[in-house]
C-alpha cells in the first residue's frame, strides 16, 4: 500500500507528515530573502510570493496605494513585455499570476505544470522585479479599481458591501480603516509615482517570503532567492496599530439602498488573532457557533433551519473576504487585529429586527451558559479533521505554511490539532467569555426602508417573525423571549450606499 | 488495468502531445487516473477513482435532474428547492443526526443545481466512507418532512433569490435566457421565475410527486473519488445502494424549434452598474461524438478569452471595456454561445456590439492561423491538468461530464476531439451557427430614476 502511494505520480505529498517535515523555512540571509519550500512529487508547481505589506501601509491620502501596486504588478507589463505580450505567453500554459491583497500581506499567487516552468517563471520575475510602470497600464487598472468601488462593491454586492462598511466602522481612523481598494477620492489623485514610490518602500527583501510547492527541480529555489535578492534590502517599518476604539452599546449604521431584502453584519475588536494563546479555543467556539456556510452552525440551525429565514448565519473571528463565493477561506490573510463578526444573510425586511435581536439573543445565551461538554467533543472532532481541508491543495497548504510563519506557530494542521485534543469545554467557556460579549457592538443594516428600520430600533419595538408556515410550540415560545430581546443601542445612523468608500 | 493505469499516468504527466506517442491522434488520455465503472442490477452507476492523493475520500452523487427537467408551467425553480428538501431528514437520521454524523467525519459537505444537474457532495477522511455511504443511502431511499417543514424551506429558497438579487449577471441571465428560448425549459435560470418561487409554499404535493419521479437509481450516479479501494467500494455501495427501487418516469423535454429571427432585449437595472451586452448565438448540445461543440468552445477561447484580439483591442487599448469573456457552458440541449462585454460608458454599447459582431463575422471568412489554433489546444490541455488540484475537484470534474454522458470515457472523447479541430472546422462552425436568426442580443443598463423593470 505504502509501496504504491509513493510511486504515484500525481501524489500531492506521500503523507502529511511527511510534508510537514520537508516543508522548511529558512529566514532571510544577508542579502537574501526567506524561502519557504513543500517539495512533493507532482506535475504542478506553485508559487506563492508573500509581501509583509498591505493597505495599512497606505500613506495618508494615497489609500489604494498598495493594493494599485499589486495590480499593476500582476496585470501590467514587465520592463521587457507589455500586458498582451505577456497574456500571449502565459495563454498556451493556461497559467497567470494573480494578487490578493490585504491590510498587513500581499501575496502573488499561480500555479504551472513543470514543463512550463521556465518560461513562466521567467514571464513572473519580469513581472515582479522589473515592472513596466506604463501610463496606459496604469489609466486601465485605476480605472478598474475606481469601478470596483463604485459599481461592483457599492451596487452589485450588498453582502460584501455589508462586511466590508462593518470593517471601515469597526477601524475608523485605524491604519485598517479604509476598503483595501481606497477611496473614490485617493484614487482619483493616485498618480503612477505614488505607486512607483509604495514599490520601493514596501517590496524588500526583509518582508519577503518565497514560499515553493510540488515538483520543481533540484536548484529552482535558489534560483528565486538569487534573482529576488535584486529587491531593496531591509524592511519597511509596520505601522503601528492603535487600539481600535469601540462603543459602549449597540452601535447600528443603516445602508440605504434599493434592495428586496435587509442584510445584517456586526461585530466588534477581539484581542484574539491566530498566533494567541487563546486562538483554538476561540476558533472551537466559533465552529460551533458560526462554522462558515455549514448547516452545523448554531446560528444557522436557530434562524434558517428551524426558521426559515434566510439562507445561512454564520460567525467569524478571522478576516474572511468574498464568502459568498468560496467554502474555505484563502490563506495570506494575516493579520495583527481581528474582529469577531457574525453574518446573517438576506432576510425580508419584515424580520430585520428579529433576525438582529435572534443572533445577538443567541450569542448572549452562548456567552452566559457556553457550550456543552457533548456540542465541544463534537465540535472538537470535526476541527481536528476538517483542518485537513483546508490544505487540501498545493496552494492552500503551501498558503497555511506561510501563515504559520507570518503568527510564529509551527506547521498549522499538526498544531492546531494538538491544540483541540488539549482543549476542553471549560477553556473554551473560559475564551467566550473573555473574548466575546453581546454589547458595545457595531452592526450594519443594508435595507430599503432606512428610516422604518430606524424608528423600529429607537422605539424598542417588540420584533414578531414572520413565517411562511406555524412553527412548534417551542419556537413559539421562544420567539416571544427574542422579540422582548432589549437592544442596547447607543446610536443610529443612516447613510445612503452611493456615499460609502467615496473618501 | 494496472498496467493500463501506469502507462496513462506516466504520459498524462507530460502533456506534451509528442513525447508520448507520435502525435496527437496517439495523445495519452487526458483523464489520467485510475477508475472503475459499476453499473448495479438496479440501474445506480458507481465510478471509483484513485485520485492519487492521500487520506480524503469525495463523495459526489449526481442525479441527472435540474431545471431542465421542469417542464409543467408555475414549476420553475423546483430541482433547486428540492435540492434543499434533501437535507430535511429521514425517520431514522433526522437532520441532526444527519449533521451530527457529517460533523464527525469532519466533512465538508454543501449540494448545487444546475440545469442539467443535482449534485450533492462530502469530502471526508477515508475511514468514514462507508458510514457516509449509508448515511446518503437513507435519505436517497427514504426523505421525509412535513408540509410546515416544505413551507419553511421555501422561504430559504427566497432568500436565495433575493441574495442574488443585487447581481446585474443574475438579470441578464433572465433576460437573455427569456429572449433565446421560446419552447425549452432553459427558458428559465435554475432558480426560477421569481413568481414561481413566491408560490413554492403551496407546492408540497408536487415535491413528493418529484422525489418519486428523479430520485430514482436510474438517475443516479455516485462518484467515490480519492483514497479508496475499488471492490471495497463496491461492496459498500451494493450493501447500501441495491435495495433502492428503479423508478419508470421519463420527462418529456420540449425540443426549441430552430430559432427563427435575430432578437434584441433591453433590461434596465434597479441600481447602478457598468452596462452589460450579451451577444448570443444559439449553439449546438454537448457531444463527444461530433466535431460541433468541441470546436465551438475552441472558437470561445481563441476569439474572446484574455488573450484574443478582441479583449486587447477592447480592454487594454482602446480601455472601453471592462472585461470582456466568452460563455458557452456545456449543456444537454442547445445553449446560448455567448459573449458577454461589461462597458464602461453606456454611450460606447453600440461600438463594442459592432466590435463583437465583427469578431464573429471574421470566423467565418478568415481561417485561424494554425499556431493560434495550436495554442488553444495546449491552453485546454494545461488548463484540465491545472485544474486537478485535489481530489474534490477531480470528482467536481468528473460529476460535470458525468451529467452530461454517464460515462468517464466522455472526458478522454472530448478532449481527443479539441485535439481534432482543424481551422476548416471553427470556418463551418461559425458559419452552421452564427446566423441572423440565431442571434439575441441582450443589453443590460441603469436608467437613473429608473426602478428596473420585471423585478417590481
Amino acid at each position: 500500500m505504502t509501496e504504491r502511494k509513493r510511486s504515484r505520480l500525481f501524489a500531492r505529498a506521500a503523507a502529511p507528515a511527511l510534508a510537514a517535515a520537508l516543508a522548511w523555512a529558512s529566514a532571510a540571509r544577508g542579502a537574501e530573502p526567506a524561502l519557504l519550500l513543500r517539495p512533493a512529487e507532482s506535475p504542478l508547481v506553485t508559487l506563492r510570493i508573500l509581501f509583509g505589506a498591505g493597505a495599512a501601509s497606505d500613506p495618508k491620502g494615497k489609500e489604494g496605494a498598495a493594493a494599485l501596486t499589486a495590480a499593476m504588478l500582476s496585470g501590467g507589463g514587465s520592463r521587457r513585455m507589455s500586458y498582451d505580450d505577456i497574456l500571449d505567453s502565459f495563454f498556451p500554459m493556461a497559467a497567470g499570476v494573480s494578487a490578493q491583497i490585504d491590510k498587513e500581506m500581499t501575496v502573488f499567487v499561480g500555479t504551472t505544470h513543470v514543463e512550463n516552468l521556465d518560461a513562466y517563471y521567467g514571464i513572473v520575475r519580469g513581472m515582479l522585479l522589473e515592472p513596466g510602470w506604463r501610463e496606459d497600464d496604469f489609466a486601465r487598472l485605476k480605472d478598474r479599481a475606481l469601478n470596483y468601488l463604485r459599481v461592483q462593491l457599492r451596487a452589485n454586492n450588498e453582502e460584501e458591501l455589508g462586511k466590508e462598511y462593518l470593517y471601515l466602522k469597526i477601524y475608523e481612523n485605524h491604519p485598517y480603516g479604509h476598503e483595501n481598494t481606497g477611496t473614490v477620492r485617493s484614487l482619483e489623485a493616485m498618480t503612477l509615482e505614488d505607486v512607483k514610490a509604495f514599490y520601493k518602500a514596501n517590496y524588500r527583501r526583509g518582508n519577503l517570503t518565497i514560499g515553493l510547492s510540488g515538483g520543481y527541480p533540484a536548484g529552482f529555489p535558489e534560483r528565486v532567492r538569487s534573482d529576488f535578492a535584486a529587491l531593496e534590502d531591509g524592511a519597511p517599518e509596520k505601522p503601528a496599530l492603535p487600539e481600535p476604539k469601540t462603543p459602549g452599546k449597540l452601535r447600528v449604521h443603516i445602508v440605504e439602498k434599493d434592495t428586496r431584502s435587509t442584510l445584517i453584519s456586526l461585530g466588534f475588536p477581539i484581542e484574539v488573532n491566530r498566533g494567541h494563546s487563546d486562538w483554538p479555543a476561540l476558533k472551537t467556539a466559533q465552529s460551533y457557533f458560526g462554522q462558515h456556510r455549514s448547516s452545523k452552525s448554531l446560528l444557522y440551525r436557530r434562524i434558517r433551519q428551524i426558521r426559515g429565514m434566510n439562507y445561512g448565519d454564520y460567525a467569524y473571528i478571522e478576516y474572511f473576504p468574498r464568502g459568498m463565493f468560496l467554502t474555505e477561506p484563502e490563506p495570506n490573510l494575516g493579520r495583527r487585529q481581528q474582529i469577531f463578526q457574525i453574518w446573517i444573510r438576506p432576510v425580508v425586511p419584515e424580520n430585520g429586527l428579529f433576525a438582529l435581536k435572534t443572533a445577538l439573543y443567541e450569542l448572549d445565551k452562548l456567552i452566559r451558559e457556553g457550550i456543552s461538554e457533548e456540542d465541544f467533543k463534537a465540535t472538537a472532532a470535526f476541527l481536528s479533521k476538517y483542518v485537513n481541508l483546508l490544505t487540501q491543495t498545493q496552494s492552500g497548504a503551501l498558503g497555511y505554511a506561510l501563515d504559520a510563519g507570518y503568527y510564529g506557530l509551527p506547521d498549522f494542521n499538526g498544531w492546531i490539532k494538538q491544540r483541540i485534543a488539549a482543549l476542553t469545554a471549560d477553556a473554551v467557556n473560559r475564551a467566550v467569555r473573555k473574548h466575546l460579549r453581546a454589547t458595545g457592538l457595531d452592526a450594519v443594516i443594508i435595507t430599503k426602508d432606512a428610516q422604518a428600520m430606524r424608528r423600529m430600533l429607537e422605539t424598542g419595538a417588540r420584533a414578531k417573525p414572520l413565517y411562511a408556515s406555524p412553527p412548534p410550540d417551542d419556537v413559539v415560545a421562544e420567539d416571544k423571549i427574542i422579540g422582548a430581546y432589549k437592544l442596547d443601542i447607543e446610536s443610529v445612523s443612516v447613510t445612503p450606499a452611493e456615499t460609502i468608500f467615496e473618501r | 488495468m494496472k498496467a493500463h493505469r501506469a502507462a496513462a499516468l506516466a504520459c498524462a504527466v507530460s502533456l506534451l502531445a509528442e513525447s508520448c506517442g507520435t502525435g496527437p491522434a496517439d495523445a495519452p488520455p487526458i483523464f489520467p487516473y485510475a477508475h472503475e465503472v459499476h453499473d448495479f442490477a438496479n440501474g445506480l452507476r458507481l465510478v471509483a477513482v484513485d485520485s492519487g492523493y492521500p487520506d480524503i475520500v469525495s463523495l459526489y452523487i449526481a442525479v441527472n435532474v435540474g431545471s431542465r427537467n421542469e417542464v409543467e408551467p408555475g414549476r420553475s425553480g423546483f430541482a433547486h428547492l428540492f435540492e434543499h428538501m434533501m437535507f430535511r431528514g429521514t425517520e431514522k437520521n433526522p437532520p441532526e443526526a444527519w449533521q451530527a454524523a457529517m460533523e464527525a467525519a469532519g466533512a465538508s459537505t454543501n449540494a448545487y443545481t444546475s440545469d442539467d444537474r443535482t449534485v450533492y457532495h462530502a469530502t471526508f477522511a477515508k475511514e468514514d466512507l462507508e458510514s457516509i455511504l449509508a448515511l446518503e443511502a437513507d435519505r436517497f431511499q427514504n426523505l421525509e418532512y412535513s408540509e410546515e417543514t416544505f413551507k419553511t424551506e421555501t422561504r430559504a429558497v427566497l432568500s436565495e433569490y433575493n441574495k442574488n438579487f443585487a447581481n446585474p449577471f443574475r438579470k441578464l441571465d433572465e433576460g437573455l435566457r427569456a429572449a433565446v428560448f421560446t419552447t425549452h425549459t432553459y427558458r428559465h435560470t435554475t432558480m426560477g421565475f421569481i413568481e414561481d418561487v413566491e408560490n413554492m409554499p403551496a407546492m408540497y404535493d408536487y415535491g413528493l410527486q418529484f422525489f418519486d419521479r428523479y430520485y430514482r437509481p436510474e438517475y443516479t450516479t455516485i462518484i467515490v473519488a480519492g483514497d479508496v479501494d475499488f471492490g471495497a467500494a463496491r461492496a459498500m455501495v451494493e450493501k447500501h445502494w441495491g435495495q433502492w427501487e428503479r423508478g419508470g418516469y421519463r420527462a418529456d423535454i420540449p425540443v426549441e424549434p430552430p430559432p427563427a429571427e435575430a432578437k434584441r432585449v433591453e433590461l434596465d437595472f434597479q441600481a447602478p452598474t457598468l452596462p452589460l451586452l450579451a451577444v448570443s448565438f444559439l449553439g449546438p448540445a454537448y457531444d463527444d461524438a461530433t466535431i460541433d461543440s468541441a470546436a465551438m468552445d475552441v472558437i470561445s477561447f481563441h476569439a474572446f478569452d484574455e488573450n484574443s484580439t478582441l479583449y486587447k483591442k477592447l480592454v487594454i487599448e482602446e480601455q472601453k471595456v471592462d472585461a470582456v469573456m466568452p460563455s458557452y457552458p456545456d449543456h444537454r440541449d442547445p445553449y446560448p454561445f455567448a459573449v458577454i462585454a461589461r462597458v464602461k460608458d453606456a454611450a460606447d454599447i453600440g461600438y463594442v456590439e459592432e466590435q463583437i459582431m465583427e469578431t464573429f463575422e471574421g470566423l467565418k471568412n478568415t481561417p485561424v492561423p494554425a499556431d493560434e489554433l495550436e495554442a488553444v489546444k495546449s491552453h485546454l490541455r494545461y488548463r484540465f491538468a491545472l485544474a486537478m488540484d485535489s481530489t474534490e475537484a477531480i470528482a467536481d470534474t468528473l460529476a460535470h461530464y458525468l451529467s452530461l454522458r454517464r460515462d468517464p470515457e466522455t472526458v478522454n472523447k472530448r478532449y481527443a476531439l479539441y485535439a481534432r479541430v482543424t481551422p476548416g472546422d471553427i470556418q463551418a462552425m461559425a458559419r452552421k451557427y452564427f446566423t441572423d436568426s440565431a442571434r439575441t442580443v441582450a443589453v443590460l443598463t441603469h436608467r437613473p430614476g429608473g426602478k428596473g423593470n420585471a423585478d417590481d
